[in-house]
């Protein structure tokens, strides 16, 4: 007899199966956000891949400097990365302080991310590419594709932050538990995962 | 539930270390000037081979039971391949244009 029916023979309906994947709902929940946004930013990039195909002249902005500025933004994600998975490792032993401060780590890298990202779009902006205007009189798209693209993922980096900032709070207050903070962290090594297509496509095949 | 064969702090440094090296070489190759098709094979291989790194280790697929990789990987890979449908139409567009 399984245990639902045991529930159901013995009157205590509220007895569940275990879940088939072994652990909560959150995470599962999150899996499901995962997969569906992996599809919205597959669509983005393939849409860029569209039009840099059709188009017979396409910008390339990017000289040395934009694709170092690129590695070193590629170094503090992987390294915000690492440090979540310290605060989820604190977490998972109990250890309050210590998580508190690999998530407030891990959060001051989103920070420096995203400010190295808004400096290159500031660069760029200053040297005449727009959305819909490309200075050297090529493909107007590529402002269009670059800004949208590494603008969905700038998004999805301040969200996380903030997302952060209210686990973190939660966490220190009591109100949530090891299983919000790793979830969290399943987004935050998502964001990290996008940038490892977001970074060769929109900057290294766009270099001079 | 995750496992406990999960790697210690140290090991996950060495994968952030691996990571890096990949973003290097991918950056290596983009100033070797090959041509757009060779460089974009080699890019995509590269950063799928960093995607699944880090979904494996960092995102802990590894230390989970099997049935969320198979739940996610072909569901997630049927989508993104089928996008693949509209390049040829890219390539028309692209031929249009050459013949004005």
């Amino acid at each position: 007899m399984s245990q639902a029916e045991l529930a159901v023979a013995t009157g205590h309906g509220t007895v569940m199966e275990a879940s088939p994947y072994g652990f909560d709902k959150k995470k599962l929940g999150m899996w499901v956000f995962i997969i569906s946004d992996a599809c919205t930013f597959g669509a983005f990039l393939f849409a860029y891949g569209y039009m840099r195909i059709g188009a017979p002249v396409w910008g390339t902005p990017f000289g040395w400097s934009s694709i170092a500025n690129g590695m070193l933004m590629t170094a503090v994600l992987i390294s915000s990365s690492l440090t979540m998975l310290a605060a989820v490792r604190a977490t998972q032993v109990g250890q309050r302080s210590s998580a508190s401060k690999w998530l407030g780590t891990t959060m001051l890298l989103g920070v420096v991310f995203a400010a190295l990202h808004l400096r290159e779009w500031f660069k760029l902006i200053g040297e005449g590419w727009r959305l819909f205007h490309n200075p050297t009189g090529g493909a107007a798209q590529f402002g269009a594709t670059f800004f949208s693209v590494t603008g969905m993922h700038l998004t999805h980096v301040v969200t996380g932050v903030i997302a952060l900032a209210f686990i973190a709070r939660g966490y220190n207050q009591g109100r949530y538990d090891e299983t919000h903070v790793e979830t969290a962290g399943l987004y935050w090594h998502f964001v990290d995962l996008v940038w490892m297509f977001v970074f060769p496509l929109m900057y290294l095949m766009n270099a001079r | 539930m995750s496992s406990n064969r999960e790697l210690t702090m140290s090991s996950y440094v060495g994968v952030g270390i691996g990571l890096m090296a990949i973003v290097i070489v991918e950056v290596f190759l983009t100033f070797q000037h090959l041509p757009a098709r060779t460089l974009l094979s080699c890019l995509l291989c590269l950063a799928s081979l960093e995607a699944f790194i880090a979904v494996m280790y960092l995102m802990h697929v590894k230390y989970e039971k099997p049935i969320l990789f198979w739940t996610v990987f072909p569901a997630t890979m049927f989508v993104l391949v089928f996008l693949c449908y509209v390049f040829p139409d890219a390539f028309r567009m692209f031929s249009m244009r050459l013949m004005k």
